[in-house]
């Protein structure tokens, strides 16, 4: 069995005496893969990160990174020995010195590292941050110095990279250009990471694996598109918000039967008996438009989101179903008109539980 | 928790500190004198309500001359209100007993009033008409001027804090100023306003140089004698802790009485920057002759009284050794300050990183010194060393360490750390609550040690708490009286304890120059950490 280069086994994570996540194992298989944690805020995703880093203890399992033990019952190694780099949210930058002094301190690290370095020059323009290095962390945006506390951290060219919420303050417009530049710079380098977010979107573009965190368990890990399409559990499924449950009959090897739509078709990620009662994962891109149908259903609200729209349909079982459709589509419906859909239904992912 | 250098060191720094502390509480429980009936059946009453009418009068006048003076400096533009702003602390560096001196020389019979009538109108009976500030109001007056200072920055520094907002909301009210004031502003600022006084009454209670001088008969009077005439320190500390007790419960009720009420916003998003008014007209006029009345009276006076009787008398110049005075008070300034800073320094750290309940309890006990008179800790220190030579050296074997320890500077120094223990390592944590804890984490992440983290980042960012704390020591410890007095070598003087050897022998002439350089060099050492007193950011 191949040996995994970060690996968490059975452990519990805990905060002033109070455990916060139960009973984590995951890993990460190699030397550069990048693993975001997803969950809601207050779950104990930054307790997980504080852990790895060294910052909290465990009393059960072990954490090891390329075969050493850093964490378990008996062993703690310092956070200082680690060489672990954790970007707090609170961006943590020392107070009393420039930025460009601030990401300096963590180029100390660097030092005697072989392989690929990463000068200051390279990572202040990745983070376009040129304008503020001679600036004092209080002459700067929240969004800014959580760019710098990131610049610091990448500098160390840690063995393991920790980023909480790293985005979280940093402007939407200029997310997505940040998120591509991070993802170019964590995979040149080979820099193993560890992200936590609640912003699924960023989970998934930038994690190789995603982990779900509820409920204090981590309920899934898996690939982005394996944890987006087929979530493992009714928890998951609520959490990413990704449509709703509704009755139905297996019929057959690809069909369901639902009392409001009817035959629905498609593959079914797992095998359930004919007959079976079972709750189906509808998803709002499942369902599509056509004025011609004779299936018409309510339309009770209109939410307009830059590129579609997500009708939300009523059922004559007052189920509530939402419908996404594109907002260059010609024909849009007011709340009170009948909405048609397409039949007959095809999923491609049949979920249910 | 782990057992490092930090821990130990900071157990080590706080168990020291705590000795002589616990020894005046321990001497609490044993017999007394009969020093207890004597006094029962003669002045009790009288001291007893001596020190009430002091401490009312005190408090009353340091709140009035304090929170006014911080109220016109905070909200208000009028002419010099910039200049008051600093200048008003400048009272620190008159302590009570030389403001006495200067009381007593300019109102006594022929004193320095008597001599400007003279000079200006000629021979009179002039004495018949200047009033007498001597006996309770003199004490009351020199303490409320040297001590208001206290009030005057912590009132301000909350009106500082106070946002524009809430001025608005008065004026949206409908409110008159005098209502903002006492129904909005002073309320806001209650907690640091009773803090101030907190500091005043404990002052008032340990005053010894002024009391004495004016010899009114308070509590403080009936402790020192117990010692002094009864050698009974164990009624003295009853006594002193009865005076404590009693401060305590009465700030204690007032904490209760503001039930669940908050004074401060969590945030500073609805911190909204104040605007100052420009008064104009008779308003503005009054405000100044406020402020400047206050800073007359309060510096300007004893300042100027004392430089007079320096010029009239010149010879009392040269009769002392003024270099060597210096070089002995800065002396004791330097060893106390660098030995109380450093282990200040190194508590608070091992405090941080140890997050240990026995240290933090050993830490909260190790700076009630402040609270105790110096008089009382200088002769908790001799027992406790008069004890310990008897009951331990000596069995030992070994050769008896009194004189390493009472009357040297060993022993000086030691009391003075234990006095102002508290002034360095509140001094350095309010420092300190300024680090995040999570940039210590940032920092062992960088691969930085405990060592390293505490060279690299925490020195150079507390660089400004430490030189203010730094010159708050050395204040006290240029102006401090009592514990000197005790523990100083033989023939070794400072400027307090030339002052007051010399007003004691009736020479108020010969107490002017060491009065006098104290001020000053203590007016210095203010005017360096004034931007640190009264910062003007809302950081």
């Amino acid at each position: 069995m191949a040996k995994n280069f970060f690996e968490i086994k059975n452990v519990d994570f805990n905060i002033s005496g109070k455990t916060k996540v139960k009973n984590v194992s995951f890993s990460i298989e190699n030397e550069g893969d990048v693993v975001c944690l997803l969950g809601p805020s207050g779950i104990g995703k930054t307790t997980i990160l504080r852990t790895i880093a060294g910052l909290e203890k465990i009393n059960k399992g072990f954490i090891k990174l390329n075969g050493k033990t850093l964490s378990s019952e008996k062993i703690n190694v310092e956070p200082e020995n680690r060489n672990v780099s954790l970007a707090f949210q609170d961006n943590s930058l020392f107070p009393h010195y420039t930025v460009e002094k601030n990401i300096l301190l963590g180029s100390d690290r660097n030092k005697d590292k072989s392989g690929k370095k990463i000068s200051l020059k390279e990572i202040v323009d990745l983070l376009d941050i040129f304008h503020i290095l001679n600036k004092y962390p209080h002459e700067i945006s929240a969004g800014e110095a959580q760019r710098a506390s990131l610049a610091r951290s990448l500098i160390t060219k840690p063995d393991l990279l920790l980023l909480d919420e790293p985005l979280s303050n940093v402007d939407q417009s200029f997310k997505e250009e940040i998120q591509v530049r991070l993802k170019k710079i964590l995979s040149k380098l080979k820099i193993t990471t560890i992200i936590v977010t609640h912003d699924s979107y960023e989970a998934f573009y930038l994690g190789s694996k995603c982990g779900i965190i509820l409920d204090q368990q981590l309920k899934q890990f898996d690939d982005p598109y394996k944890v987006y399409h087929f979530p493992n559990s009714v928890e998951v499924v609520n959490f990413l918000n990704r449509g709703i449950l509704i009755p139905a009959k297996v019929t057959g090897k690809n069909t369901l039967e639902n009392w409001d739509l009817g035959t629905i078709e498609g593959n079914f990620i797992k095998e359930y008996p004919k007959g079976s009662n079972v709750q189906l994962l509808l998803q709002p891109e499942d369902l599509e438009h056509d004025d011609k149908s004779n299936l018409k259903l309510e339309v009770v609200d209109r939410k307009f989101r830059g590129t579609n729209f997500i009708y939300t349909l009523k059922t004559p079982s007052n189920t509530f179903i939402p419908v996404f459709v594109h907002s260059h589509h010609i024909h849009q419906h007011e709340v009170d008109e009948k909405f048609g859909i397409k039949r007959p239904i095809h999923i491609d992912h049949i979920v249910c539980f | 928790m782990r057992i490092n250098f930090w821990y130990i060191s900071s157990l080590i720094i706080s168990t020291f500190v705590i000795i002589p502390i616990l020894t005046v509480f321990s001497s609490f429980f044993e017999d007394t004198s009969n020093y207890y009936q004597i006094l029962k059946e003669t002045f009790l009453l009288e001291y007893i309500s001596n020190s009430i009418i002091l401490l009312t009068s005190v408090l009353i006048l340091t709140f009035l001359i304090g929170t006014g003076a911080a109220y016109l400096v905070s909200f208000y533009k009028f002419p010099l209100s910039n200049f008051f702003k600093w200048a008003l602390i400048l009272s620190f560096a008159v302590p009570p007993y030389i403001y006495a001196y200067s009381l007593t020389a300019f109102f006594e019979n022929y004193g320095t009033a008597y001599s400007i009538f003279k000079n200006l109108f000629g021979e009179g009976n002039y004495n018949t008409h200047i009033p007498k500030f001597d006996g309770m109001i003199g004490a009351i007056l020199s303490l409320s001027f040297s001590l208001f200072a206290y009030v005057y920055i912590l009132a301000r520094a909350s009106f500082l804090y106070q946002s524009q907002n809430f001025i608005d909301l008065g004026k949206n009210l409908g409110f008159t100023k005098f209502k903002t004031l006492y129904s909005i502003i002073l309320p806001a600022a209650r907690p640091a306003i009773v803090a101030g006084l907190s500091l005043v009454a404990m002052e008032t209670l340990a005053e010894f140089g002024a009391v004495d001088f004016f010899s009114i008969n308070t509590l403080t009077t009936g402790i020192y004698n117990s010692w002094i005439t009864f050698d009974d320190l164990a009624f003295a500390n009853q006594l002193s802790f009865f005076l404590l007790l009693f401060i305590f419960s009465l700030f204690i009720l007032e904490n209760l009485s503001r039930n669940r009420a908050k004074y401060h916003f969590n945030t500073r998003v609805d911190f909204k920057q104040k605007q100052k008014l420009q008064l104009s007209g008779s308003k503005s006029f009054l405000a100044f002759i406020f402020c400047f009345f206050i800073f007359f009276l309060s510096f300007l006076f004893p300042l100027s009284q004392m430089l007079y009787w320096t010029i009239k008398f010149p010879e009392n110049l040269f009769d002392l050794q003024i270099i060597d005075l210096l070089i002995n008070t800065l002396y004791l300034v330097f060893l106390s300050s660098f030995f109380l800073i450093i282990f200040a320094l190194i508590s608070n750290y091992g405090n941080r990183v140890s997050k240990n309940k026995i240290l933090n309890i050993l830490s909260t006990l190790s700076i009630s010194g402040y609270a105790i008179p110096g008089v009382i800790l200088a002769v908790a220190f001799i027992t406790f060393i008069a004890w310990f030579d008897e009951s331990v050296v000596k069995n030992l074997g070994f050769f008896s360490i009194k004189k390493i320890f009472i009357g040297s500077i060993l022993g000086l120094v030691f009391v003075y750390f234990v006095r102002f223990y508290s002034l360095a390592f509140n001094g350095i944590k309010s420092g300190y609550e300024k680090i995040n804890l999570s940039v210590d984490e940032s920092s062992y992440l960088l691969g930085y040690s405990k060592r390293k983290t505490f060279m690299n980042i925490h020195i150079p960012f507390l660089r400004n708490s430490l030189l203010f704390v730094c010159i708050l020591i050395s204040l006290e410890i240029v102006r401090e009286l009592p514990i000197t007095l005790i523990l100083r070598p033989f023939n070794f003087e400072t400027f307090a304890t030339s002052a007051y050897i010399s007003a004691s022998e009736d020479l108020l002439e010969a107490a002017a120059v060491p009065s006098l350089f104290l001020i000053l060099i203590a007016t210095s050492f203010i005017i360096v950490t004034s931007k640190y007193i009264l910062k003007d950011n809302n950081g």
